[in-house]
């Protein structure tokens, strides 16, 4: 586990999700101001200096201090960023060989995405789904959405199978306008699958960021003895002997994981893998330095697109 | 190592089940959810040598503890300490013990008990010792074992036989402890070996036997007990006992209590008390339970009657007897001249310490003329010469008598009684004296030996002779004062006895009269004088009856059978043997004594042998095991006995629920093990 960061052990033991959200983003707060990444956020884009007339609720008072320069920060509700989580509820992501499933991680990471991009401003929406969708709460900012959005991710799994296509159809339906889209899913699906949805996505112009969730133990199939594994979607089973098996599944694993990270990059989207004990704060920090460069990018495509 | 039931032996091969299922669960499908095979090839298994190892510990404490079982299902031993070998001919020792008690009487009891008792005999071998016995309250021998050892092998079973059919049921209670316990006792000794001891009990086990002195007995190792209960046709069985008249009671008429006690078997609660020739009433009483009621008033002017119950199956017990408690006359001669109200003489609380009471008639005559049918004489000071010579011969006749020093002037009347020359007698000097030591095993002071009544400290003594016994005197001092004098002592004069007070109970010589200790030592000491005895008139079968009179001419004793004995007066008669009215005649007198069964003896319902193991009897095999003489058989209850005294199995088992335990932890800790394995990964 990287140092300085809060580890995930000590995260999911508390049970209340709004909380962990709230630990997380406020750690990660805290981290920032000493952190040589100063100046990162979401849709955060200059230091404006101060007129006169101006509400000062927006001076940045510690620039302030340091510089003695009256600075206004300019945040995103300038932006109306919108965002859509996208969280896997499939019964695959019950799976679990730490204290915590991939799906209790992703729950995770999903509410402590909403609770900072609220925090920002910003509206944020939830769709959850195995094979179909399950929840869907559209991007919103306003009073109590937050709490909507916390207890619909605190659902329990009621999937059995993942299909990423009815619910990346819905999203592209349902995101009319140009969306931040995250998936956080452990994509276990059938590569082309998994391309033809995602390619739907990308054709409607929006931003994607897909967060992969693998349990330590999938990336290393460490099992101590041959043993019988059952399938946790399909409940197909048959005998592994892990010392055997392991190099093809890895092999296997890595040819799928690098097929889809190539096919993210092919459309544009950011792809990030999250095994489930790396720390949730980083993971943050994956997804706002997506967006700042992301920010970039898109800049210069719109502006591309302008010239052109 | 022998074993007593081998073919469970059989059972080892169960041992193949923890085997083949240790092995089929190596490779049981032991599923582990995960999250998607879509990544994954099957791979056929690979035999897990290491795998095997790990388990076989818990596979040998399955083998073993199967082993175990089956070896405790075997009933093992050790066939080292197997005594002596009994031949074919026999060689135990047995005890053939008949209830013979009055329960025993009921229809066709004994005839099934002697015929059982009959086939043991006929049963025993040539090289076997054995002996009959009945009881009922003690212990009575038909045939010892030296009878048996002295008959012919041939003639054995022909023999006690013959003497078996002369044994009847008496009238006595049941004491089936003392009974097992003495029979136990009358194996002789062994000469070598220890020899297998057995008694055969054949008994109807009657829930009112007594068990006394079974309880924490050692018996013999080699000592077993068959029971060979007798059962009879019918179980509604009720009794009637007659209770002790009251003290106030001086005749039939003033009413007797009855206690009816029914069997707890019984199926009838109702039934009828009647006097012979006299009322009768109904009465109710639920099985297993004992009511008393007051009887029906019996005939008029009778001293004795019969009271009978009915409505039960079994007459044995169905008849009590009545005998009206006898009046007693007691005089005590007060050889003074004393008015009988002056408060600072002795008459004055003499007369008052010995109230009369229904039973017993107290005439005290003062005067100074000795009344020679008197129970006890007290002497308040000196006497004459003439009075002292009559006195003494009085006394030595078997009377009592008490002397009180008053004063010293009574040394010559004590030297008198005594027939000594003298008697050194003088005023004790001090203040006053307290009883230093007072011997609580004399009769007199024995009622006081307890530490409620003991306590004779509190009593002053302001006056008092001392009085010098000379020395080898024979006298006996009860009681001394703190100085060490003596305060009451008593001297056997001829066949009599002669009491020495050395301070007078009035007030001015001391406490004795207004202390509580006064009325109830009086009384003994009238009791122990003879003469004044409380007179009984009911009686248990078993007890002796005291002579009614103390000396003069022989009793002739009566049964209510008709039959008649003669006794010197004083002996005690012991010959009541069966239930009825008793009749002493002597010197123109004639009193009645009434003899019962004991109520116990109603109580008929079986009682359960459990009882008797609980009690620490070893209880046998049946008795077709122990009565056959066939060598095989013999051999196996011999086997069995001593795998009974062994119990091997014992361990075996509890040897087999240890390793069970142990298996337990490990496997838990195992799985445990494998679960943290599995989930650490």
């Amino acid at each position: 586990m990287e140092k300085g960061f809060v580890d995930p052990r000590a995260v999911m033991a508390i049970r209340n999700l709004e909380l962990r959200a709230r630990v997380i983003v406020e750690g990660f707060w805290n981290g920032m101001h000493r952190s040589p990444y100063h100046g990162f956020s979401v849709e955060f884009t200059e230091y404006r200096p101060y007129s006169l007339g101006e509400d000062t609720r927006y001076v940045d008072w510690r620039l302030y201090a340091r510089s003695d320069r009256y600075y206004v920060r300019r945040f995103e509700e300038e932006t109306n960023l919108r965002c859509h989580l996208l969280v896997d509820q499939s019964r695959s992501m019950s799976y679990r060989s730490l204290d915590y499933s991939k799906a209790d991680y992703a729950r995770t990471f999903a509410a402590t995405l909403a609770w900072f991009l609220n925090g920002q401003g910003d509206a944020v929406g939830l769709l959850t789904f195995d094979e179909r969708v399950r929840d869907y709460l559209p991007p919103r900012h306003r009073r109590g959405h937050l709490r909507q959005l916390m207890l619909a991710l605190e659902r329990s799994l009621a999937g059995k199978s993942t299909s990423l296509g009815e619910p990346l159809r819905r999203a592209a339906d349902l995101a009319r306008k140009r969306s931040m889209i995250v998936l956080i899913s452990d994509l276990l699906a059938p590569i082309e699958e998994l391309e033809r949805h995602m390619g739907r996505l990308a054709a409607a112009g929006h931003e994607v960021v897909i967060f992969q969730t693998l349990d330590p133990n999938e990336l290393a199939l460490e099992f101590p003895r041959a043993t019988r594994l059952q399938d946790a979607e399909s409940q197909t089973e048959f005998y592994i002997d892990p010392e055997a098996a392991r190099v093809d599944y890895q092999r296997r694993l890595q040819q799928h994981c690098d097929a889809v990270e190539r096919i993210c990059r092919s459309l544009g989207f950011d792809f990030y893998r999250l095994p489930t004990n790396r720390p949730l704060d980083l993971a943050l920090f994956d997804f706002l330095r997506s967006r700042g460069r992301r920010g970039r990018v898109v800049r210069r495509r719109t502006q591309s697109t302008a010239v052109s | 190592m022998s074993f007593l039931s081998p073919w469970f032996l059989a059972g080892a091969l169960a041992v193949a089940g923890p085997i083949v299922f240790h092995l089929i669960r190596r490779a049981a499908r032991e599923r582990t959810p995960f999250s998607s095979l879509m990544f994954l090839r099957p791979t056929p298994p690979r035999s897990e040598r290491r795998s095997r190892v790990e388990h076989i510990v818990l596979l040998l404490l399955r083998c073993a503890c199967v082993l175990l079982i089956v070896l405790g299902f075997a009933r093992p031993f050790f066939a080292k300490d197997i005594p002596l070998p009994q031949s074919a001919s026999g060689g135990r020792r047995l005890i053939i013990l008949l209830d013979s008690s009055a329960s025993m009487r009921r229809a066709g009891l004994f005839d099934k008990a002697r015929a059982i008792a009959g086939r043991y005999l006929d049963k025993t071998a040539p090289g076997d010792q054995a002996a009959l016995l009945t009881f009922d309250n003690q212990l009575h021998s038909v045939v010892g074992f030296a009878d048996w050892a002295a008959w012919g092998p041939d003639q054995r079973a022909a023999l006690a036989r013959a003497k078996l059919a002369t044994v009847a049921p008496g009238w006595m209670g049941t004491q089936l402890g003392v009974a097992l316990t003495s029979a136990s006792d009358a194996f002789p000794a062994d000469s070598g070996a220890p020899q297998a001891r057995v008694i055969v009990l054949i008994s109807d086990m009657q829930e009112g036997a007594r068990l006394d002195g079974l309880q924490g007995r050692e018996w013999p190792p080699n000592t077993r007990v068959v029971v060979e209960r007798v059962d009879a046709k019918t179980t509604s069985n009720a009794g009637v006992g007659m209770m002790e008249p009251s003290p106030r009671a001086v005749s039939v008429d003033d009413g007797a209590h009855v206690r009816v006690a029914n069997s707890s078997d019984s199926t009838k609660e109702k039934f009828r008390i009647a006097w012979t020739g006299g009322a009768s009433m109904d009465v109710y009483v639920p099985p297993g339970q004992i009511r008393t009621f007051k009887a029906p008033a019996p005939p008029k002017g009778a001293a004795s009657a019969r009271l009978e119950l009915t409505g039960d199956d079994e007459p044995f017990d169905n008849t009590t007897y009545y005998a009206a408690p006898e009046v007693q006359d007691v005089t005590i001669s007060y050889l003074g001249a004393d008015s009988p109200d002056d408060p600072t003489k002795l008459l004055y609380y003499l007369q008052r310490v010995f109230p009369s009471a229904p039973q017993r008639r107290i005439t005290l005559e003062a005067g100074l003329a000795l009344r020679p049918d008197a129970a006890l004489a007290v002497v308040p000071g000196a006497l004459t010469g003439a009075q002292c010579a009559e006195l003494r011969d009085w006394i030595a006749a078997g009377k009592t008598a008490l002397i009180v020093l008053t004063n010293a002037d009574a040394a010559p009347t004590l030297a008198a009684l005594l027939s000594a020359a003298d008697a050194q007698i003088a005023e004790a000097a001090g203040d006053f004296a307290l009883l230093g030591q007072v011997d609580f095993k004399h009769p007199i002071f024995a009622p006081f030996d307890d530490p409620r009544f003991s306590d004779f400290s509190r009593i002053h003594f302001w006056k008092r002779r001392r009085w010098d016994m000379p020395p080898g005197s024979q006298a006996r001092v009860m009681a001394a004062f703190d100085d060490g004098s003596p305060a009451l002592a008593q001297v056997d004069v001829g066949k009599g006895r002669l009491l020495v007070l050395t301070s007078g109970w009035q007030p001015s010589d001391s406490e004795l009269a207004v202390s509580t200790k006064f009325p109830p030592l009086m009384d003994t000491l009238l009791q122990w004088s003879g003469s004044a005895r409380a007179a009984r008139s009911q009686f248990r079968m078993g007890e002796s009856i005291p002579s009614p009179a103390a000396a003069g001419a022989p009793v002739q004793w009566e049964k209510p059978d008709g039959k008649q004995t003669s006794l010197p007066a004083g002996a005690a008669y012991a010959g009541a043997d069966m239930p009825g009215i008793y009749r002493a005649q002597w010197s123109g007198n004639e009193r009645a004594f009434a003899v019962n069964l004991p109520l116990e003896e109603s109580r008929v319902a079986p009682l359960s042998q459990d009882e008797l193991g609980r009690l620490g009897v070893p209880l046998g095999a049946d008795a077709q095991q122990v009565a056959t003489t066939a060598p095989v058989s013999a051999r196996q209850s011999q086997r069995a006995e001593l795998e009974a005294r062994q119990k091997l199995w014992r361990w075996a088992i509890g040897a087999a629920l240890a390793v069970a335990l142990a298996e337990i932890i490990i496997g838990g800790w195992l799985a445990r093990g494998a679960g943290d394995a599995r989930t650490a990964t």
